[in-house]
């Protein structure tokens, strides 16, 4: 289990990191998220190492992260990169052995990921004539060469393709079931909800929100109204508990109090004409990063 | 895993990617074909039977003119002769100062040349005193000598070797033309190879392999691998290019090859290893500071001044290597690797002062990795614009 707690970090008069706390657990995958410059990438850095922390620590099965320890971390930084020039197969060889892998074990398990990734036709290209899609696949597999047991990925899904996104998700998923805890960044929330099981939302250095996203949802103040009207003009102005609201034509699309009556609600859109569509849930993972980042 | 084993690693690779690249094979050729065309070309163009112009003085000069011909005879380009008549000792003098003759032959015992021969420039100056001696033996063969004349004959110079200017000196000569080759070798190695490192840290900034790396190892043993993979690939290219040199040197017997004393050629490998030391950790913390390679050689302006100056400040020590700069030099860390070796040819530097010069160097060495590794550490994870070395310093997170 990682534990990144009370994280403080203060570059000039920036601070990057201001008491950051959470955990991410063997085979769960948690979606970190955060407005740009929130310190998502300062945060993921702390875990390697790779920022001296004003404060706060990272722990991994509740002691202190230790070099042998990040021997068993993957890592995908947000600043993609390999040698351009070195052949795919002997860069993941090389992660692979700097990782603590025998050369026989490392020249294994690289084969074995450039076919899982359909790169193994590939294996001997220079990195720099793959195409970007390849790139960030060989880049996926210097993170996952050494079997890490925990995954750390700054952004996986930036410039993916739809099928590459599909790959990449699929590939996150079997790693979390396989018992790796996942960490990873992301701007993309709709990709995030189907994925994560459990979310962290760092705003300002700090982390405002977190923990499983269904509950999260049922914990939320808010529910959504999704209703579509025939002629229904501007009904919901009648309703008391209405947050937010987004009208396009006939379609309205409400946040509302979680304490508001949904037969009450139902009611009054009946009231006003012929209902098409009443859908009343919990808030999506967007609403929730608004309203957390809002604050 | 331990330290070294990470180290180990890195200069592997660093050693097998850049070994097989274009680059280097590329700069090995060019520099193998430098070294043999310069020993192969004069070679071949000297090969077509040489002639010498020699002025000869009164009597007993043509057996061993003869001689010297006698001796190339059966080479496969014959050495010829000329022979011009003086009458007197500065009409020959002029002559050889115009350049009309290459040297003069006075009365079978005396050579006047104008100066002590360098670096090959006195193949005839051998040629006659091999000539001249084999006359002396073939004269003690019919007269009958004791054994003390041939031991004479063989040890010492039979012709009295007269120079126009300059002093006599023939192994000071020897010694300072190793010197000099040795330093210039020296500063080419040095600032190519720490070239190299600078390049191949900013690339690895550039490119942004940088943080995958030190996620798993410390700033210092990234650094050091480096060092250690370029400075043998540096090395190999620097002995194989040597190796070749000699060799076409034995094979086209160009001139004599000038053997390198045994303390010399120790002192120059320990000066280039604290030199390459010295000059790499420099060069790959000024390579951390910028993140585009066209900014390397911005970057590392101060290392190349300071190894320019060196370069040309120990030209002073060539000149005289005893002298106050000169020991003074031999403690100023950044030029000692220039200066000591050649302090060292001429047998000019007391062995205190050479002990005290290494420690001084490998002090200020071991100061330089510390700080070169935390501007090394402060830079890397450092996108964007140029850092300055301070700002590097300060922001060490590793």
């Amino acid at each position: 289990m990682l534990v990144l707690d009370g994280l403080a970090k203060t570059y000039g008069q920036v601070r990057a990191l201001d008491g950051c706390s959470f955990t991410v657990d063997r085979g769960r995958m948690i979606g970190f998220l955060g407005p740009n410059g929130a310190g998502k990438t300062t945060a993921m850095r702390a875990i390697f190492g790779l920022v001296r922390l004003d404060a706060g620590s990272v722990t991994w099965n509740g002691r202190p992260v230790a070099d042998e320890d990040r021997m068993r971390f993957g890592y995908m930084p947000e600043a993609r990169g390999l040698y351009p020039k070195m052949k795919a197969f002997d860069q993941l060889v090389y992660l692979g052995t700097l990782h603590g892998m025998t050369r026989p074990q490392a020249k294994a398990a690289a084969g074995r990921w450039l076919e899982t990734l359909g790169l193994a036709d590939r294996a001997d290209s220079p990195v720099e004539e793959l195409s970007h899609g390849n790139q960030q696949r060989v880049q996926l597999a210097a993170a996952l060469v050494h079997e890490p047991e925990l995954l750390v990925l700054d952004e996986p899904f930036s410039g993916l393709d739809p099928l590459g996104v599909e790959t990449m998700a699929g590939i996150l998923r079997d790693q979390a079931d396989r018992g790796v805890a996942v960490v990873f960044s992301s701007h993309q929330l709709d990709l995030v909800e189907d994925l994560c099981e459990d979310v962290a939302i760092i705003d300002h250095g700090r982390v405002v929100l977190s923990g499983n996203v269904d509950e999260l949802k049922d914990a939320s103040a808010y529910r959504r109204l999704d209703v579509e009207i025939e002629d229904g003009g501007e009904f919901f102005r009648h309703l008391r508990g209405v947050v937010a609201e987004e009208t396009d034509g006939d379609r309205h699309r409400l946040l509302v109090d979680k304490g508001t009556d949904v037969r009450e609600l139902l009611a009054e859109a009946a009231a006003a004409g012929r209902i098409r569509r009443f859908v009343y849930t919990t808030p999506s993972l967007s609403d929730l990063f608004r309203e957390a980042v809002s604050r | 895993m331990t330290s070294l084993e990470t180290v180990r690693m890195v200069a592997a690779r660093e050693f097998r990617e850049r070994g097989k690249s274009r680059a280097y094979l590329i700069s090995s050729a060019v520099t193998l074909g430098i070294i043999l065309a310069m020993v192969v070309i004069p070679a071949v163009l000297s090969g077509r039977g040489r002639t010498f112009t020699v002025g000869v003085l009164g009597e007993g000069n043509d057996p061993i003119l003869a001689a010297a011909e006698a001796l190339t005879a059966d080479d496969e380009s014959p050495t010829t002769i000329e022979r011009i008549s003086f009458d007197d000792r500065d009409e020959a003098s002029t002559a050889l100062e115009e350049g009309e003759v290459d040297a003069v032959l006075v009365d079978g015992r005396e050579l006047l040349v104008t100066t002590t021969g360098g670096f090959g420039g006195s193949d005839l100056e051998r040629l006659l005193q091999q000539a001249a001696s084999t006359r002396r033996i073939q004269e003690l063969l019919t007269t009958g000598g004791a054994a003390a004349d041939v031991v004479e004959i063989l040890t010492a110079e039979a012709l009295e070797v007269v120079p126009l200017r300059g002093e006599r000196g023939e192994e000071a000569a020897r010694r300072g033309m190793i010197a000099y080759g040795g330093l210039v070798l020296m500063y080419i190695a040095i600032l190519s190879y720490g070239a190299w490192l600078l390049t191949g840290v900013t690339e690895e900034k550039s490119n942004r392999v940088v943080e995958v790396l030190l996620a798993t190892m410390k700033p210092w043993q990234l650094l050091a691998g480096k060092m250690v993979g370029i400075g043998l690939l540096g090395i190999l290219q620097f002995v194989v290019t040597l190796i070749t040199a000699t060799v076409a040197i034995r094979v086209t017997n160009l001139f004599d090859f000038p053997e390198i004393p045994v303390d010399l050629l120790l002192s120059m490998v320990l000066w280039f290893l604290l030199g390459y030391g010295l000059y790499s950790v420099a060069y790959g913390a000024a390579g951390s500071l910028v993140s585009r390679a066209e900014d390397a050689q911005t970057a590392a302006f101060p290392m190349t001044m300071v190894a320019v100056v060196g370069f040309f400040v120990s030209f002073r020590a060539l000149a005289d290597p005893s002298s106050a700069s000169a020991v003074v030099m031999t403690f100023i860390p950044p030029v000692a690797p220039f200066v000591v070796p050649v302090r060292v040819a001429f047998g000019a530097i007391p062995l205190w002062e050479h002990a005290a010069a290494v420690a001084v160097t490998v002090g200020f060495l071991a100061v330089l990795v510390r700080l070169a590794g935390r501007v090394y550490a402060g830079a890397l994870l450092h996108y964007g614009g140029r850092l300055k070395f301070r700002e590097a310093f300060r922001s060490a997170e590793m």
